[in-house]
């Protein structure tokens, strides 16, 4: 074989690796579709059903996206995006202002977010440490809002005041131009581009002039404005909150992006698609398994059993260093 | 003489590139046999397989005339195979005694807790045995050096008393004492009958330990020379495939440097690092720095860097503070790190990513918005000045062999022309060839005005290239030396130590 074959088949090799996730979605979406028509579901309204569910994860992952890339996670992302909604809706009901509402649940998203990272920054701590503690807090002022502020288990929006919004033509502009945003600050500003280098080696990244702290306190904003959209979207979605609000979306962002295939271990290798088609992906995956019959326990068996194989094909391709800092 | 090692016909591709193409070496009783070739001339890879560190893709191995196929480094290790790698290989978060008894801690279970006594004793002893006395087994080897590190390696290898010994590039990380403990164990196995393979880039080294000596080129055998063959030359060009053209020092004398300061630092002090140190560095000059591995030279580079800060003293660029890294930067300076792959490189990142994240206020838009046409311009023009041997910009720098990813450290530098330039050996685990393009770089960086600092272990480097030299001992200044014809590599050293 000569030397140009063998580049070929490194480079084809390389390409199967990046276009996996993506084929696994289309594979996933063909399967959803295939049941669909055998079991003679309403396919209009199931598609309206997997957009309303992906769209928050996509959301919350996106941003989520830039604190893995420096190799780092977060916890406590349900639970700050929890937070978030119940004070936006107690804002609403306040002044009965969306736009007030929606700043509240971004400002509050980002400012938890801000907490943790300065905190690690300022303890010299790895930051999914700080999330880890953040979580138990957050956890607690969940009760503490409900119980200061709510009806008996829940804080209500009137769902009159949010139908208007609840159409999934306006998720899908949210998303979009959040992921817009995100998409040319990751790839074409200089911020993305540190972000990807700090977390592939985070000494060298200091020997050339980076200052880590600093980037992992915006990765941390970034991914706090995600949370924040996603509280808002979740308020407009389902108006009822209560303490379980947002429960598994930290991990469904975790699995997502992995399974879109975001090497755990962050780095140059980083991609923000990763968290549109992991999210996509496993919603599509939850359908097909409802579809099924399947209880929700097997559904979380399963996708725990895919994150493992996935996590492990990935570090077969040269992805070695997993554990989070 | 018996063979002890036999390897037939081994072949390896990592990708695109092929490591080993049907390479046979033999290696017998009481000899040292030397391993030599340019960077990724397949010298590690062979070994490195024989070790049990990864697998040949065809090819057959005998140890003793046996069949020989070790599973691990530690399988191969407790059958009579030991090696000393080029890079880190110790766990930084343990203790040194169990760096030195690594996968085989259960030897020393008592019950259902480990006789930490026992173990500490005979780590301690594995470590006096070898003359690394002054490392002590209790300590966290995340806390020593380089160098104490690499001889934490060679005591956990020397300990299981291997019938066969693989030296790869391990002195380059060196002192003069740390290469006096290898080759007095290299000669120890040798009047005992053992075998040494030894992997070095240091020519002299090499044929003053060496019995016989065996040239890789490409993955390629290309000559094997007996002791009464050496010579200097015929090597070189076995090596490279040519014959080396023009200087591989600069040979110039006399050539007085009249820059002004441009570097100047005034009592620096940091524990036992820097004692009252001070120097000015000239525009056009290079200044060399030279002394033991602990000495404080290394931490000078990154002090004057601004990746450390000192307890008093102060130094000024251009009359202007460091305030940081950054600040460094924007003053253009450059620094290339001894520790290459973990401080001045990405190595899961390509090249372009590599080059680029230095000079991204040089070719990035209002210094935020990122071109891929200027970007790759900038890359390319690195790639092709610096001559790196790769498939693209886009090649992940892990899979270039130690002297590209050298010029891809250096590449991050003069991309965004620094003017001043701190080298912490530049040029260590690199072959001669890469090592006369980078004094020739050097050179050219001095004649069009630009300072260097090149602190190196390599006495001839020094003497070769520097306009003068600084000697440092526990952190002081103890002589300052220059640039002469007669200046020898003894005239240095009675400073050093």
């Amino acid at each position: 074989m000569d030397n140009e074959k063998i580049v070929r088949k490194e480079h084809v090799k390389n390409l199967i690796f990046q276009i996996a996730p993506i084929v696994g979605l289309l594979l996933l979406f063909g399967l959803f579709m295939a049941f669909a028509v055998i079991k003679d579901i309403n396919i209009p309204y199931s598609m309206k059903n997997i957009i309303n569910q992906s769209v928050i994860v996509v959301v919350v992952a996106t941003g989520a996206i830039f604190i893995y890339t420096l190799g780092s996670f977060d916890i406590s992302l349900g639970a700050n995006m929890c937070v978030s909604a119940l004070i936006g809706a107690m804002a609403y009901n306040r002044t009965g202002s969306l736009a007030v509402m929606i700043g509240t649940c971004i400002l509050t998203a980002v400012l938890i977010a801000l907490v943790c990272s300065v905190l690690a920054s300022v303890f010299n701590l790895p930051v999914f440490v700080t999330t880890i503690a953040m979580l138990s807090l957050l956890n607690a002022a969940v009760l503490m809002l409900i119980g200061a502020n709510g009806t008996g288990d829940i804080i209500q929006v009137p769902a009159e005041a949010v139908s208007a919004i609840n159409t999934v033509w306006f998720k899908l502009i949210i998303m979009l131009v959040y992921l817009g945003i995100c998409i040319f600050v990751f790839n074409f500003l200089k911020l993305g581009r540190q972000e990807k280098f700090a977390g592939g080696n985070p000494e060298c990244a200091r020997l050339t002039g980076l200052n880590n702290s600093k980037l992992a306190i915006i990765a941390f904003i970034m991914a706090g404005i995600g949370v924040g959209l996603g509280a808002f979207l979740t308020i407009t979605y389902a108006p009822t909150l209560s303490r379980n609000t947002a429960s598994s979306v930290g991990m469904d962002v975790i699995i997502s992006i992995v399974f879109g295939g975001m090497p755990v271990s962050g780095g140059a290798r980083s991609k923000i698609y990763s968290a549109v088609v992991g999210a996509l992906s496993m919603t599509l995956l939850s359908q097909i398994m409802l579809m099924l019959n399947l209880n929700s326990g097997i559904s979380q068996m399963v996708k725990a059993i895919i994150f493992i194989l996935v996590v492990f094909i990935s570090m077969s391709d040269g992805r070695k260093s997993i554990l989070p800092r | 003489m018996r063979t002890i090692v036999e390897i037939k016909n081994m072949s390896k591709r990592f990708g695109s590139t092929i490591a080993l193409s049907n390479v046979s070496i033999e290696a017998y009783e009481g000899e040292i046999l030397g391993l030599i070739g340019e960077n990724g001339s397949g010298k590690s890879t062979v070994t490195s397989i024989y070790a049990g560190m990864q697998k040949c893709d065809k090819g057959e191995m005998l140890f003793e005339g046996k069949p020989w196929s070790p599973t691990s480094m530690n399988d191969a290790l407790k059958h009579g195979v030991g090696m000393i790698v080029q890079e880190n290989g110790t766990v930084p978060g343990i203790s040194v005694a169990e760096n030195i008894y690594l996968g085989e801690i259960s030897e020393y279970k008592k019950g259902l807790f480990i006789d930490r006594k026992s173990l500490m004793a005979d780590s301690q002893k594995a470590l006096d045995d070898i003359g690394a006395e002054h490392i002590k087994a209790e300590m966290v080897t995340g806390a020593l050096d380089f160098q104490d590190r690499k001889l934490v390696e060679i005591a956990k290898v020397m300990v299981n008393d291997p019938k066969v010994l693989v030296v790869d590039e391990t002195t380059t990380a060196l002192s003069q004492k740390g290469r006096d403990i290898i080759y007095s164990i290299m000669n120890k196995m040798k009047n005992e009958g053992k075998t040494v393979i030894f992997i070095s880039h240091d020519l002299d080294e090499i044929m003053n330990v060496c019995d016989r000596l065996t040239v890789l080129r490409d993955g390629n055998i290309i000559r094997t020379f007996l002791k009464v063959e050496f010579e200097e030359n015929a090597i070189k060009t076995s090596m490279i495939g040519r014959e080396l053209q023009g200087n591989y020092y600069r040979d110039d004398y006399g050539d007085e440097v009249k820059g002004k300061a441009v570097l100047k630092a005034d009592n620096l002090n940091k524990g036992n690092q820097l004692v009252n140190f001070s120097f000015e560095l000239h525009e056009g000059e290079i200044l060399g720095v030279g002394g033991l591995s602990h000495c404080g030279m290394h931490t000078l580079g990154k002090v004057l860097f601004g990746a450390e800060g000192v307890e008093s003293g102060e130094f000024t660029i251009r009359g202007e503070h460091v305030k940081s890294i950054a600040d460094a930067m924007k003053k253009q300076v450059g620094y290339v790190a001894k520790d290459r792959d973990t401080e001045s490189l990405n190595l899961d990142a390509s090249i372009k990513d590599n080059i680029a994240i230095a000079g991204l206020d040089k070719f990035a838009v209002n210094n935020m918005l990122i071109l891929p046409s200027r970007e790759n311009k900038y890359v390319n023009a690195q790639i092709e000045q610096l001559s790196i041997k790769c498939s693209g910009a886009n090649q992940y720098v892990s899979a270039l062999s130690g002297g590209n990813k050298q010029k891809v450290a250096f590449g991050k530098w003069l991309g965004r022309d620094s003017e001043i330039l701190i080298l912490d050996c530049p040029t260590r685990g690199v072959d001669i060839g890469v090592k006369q393009a980078m004094y020739q770089l050097m050179y050219k960086m001095r004649q069009e005005g630009k300072s260097i600092l090149l602190i190196s272990e390599e006495m001839a480097e020094l003497i070769g290239m520097s306009d003068r030299i600084l000697v440092m001992k526990d952190g002081e200044l103890k002589k300052e030396l220059y640039r002469s014809k007669e200046l020898s590599e003894a005239d240095v050293i009675q400073y050093m130590i």
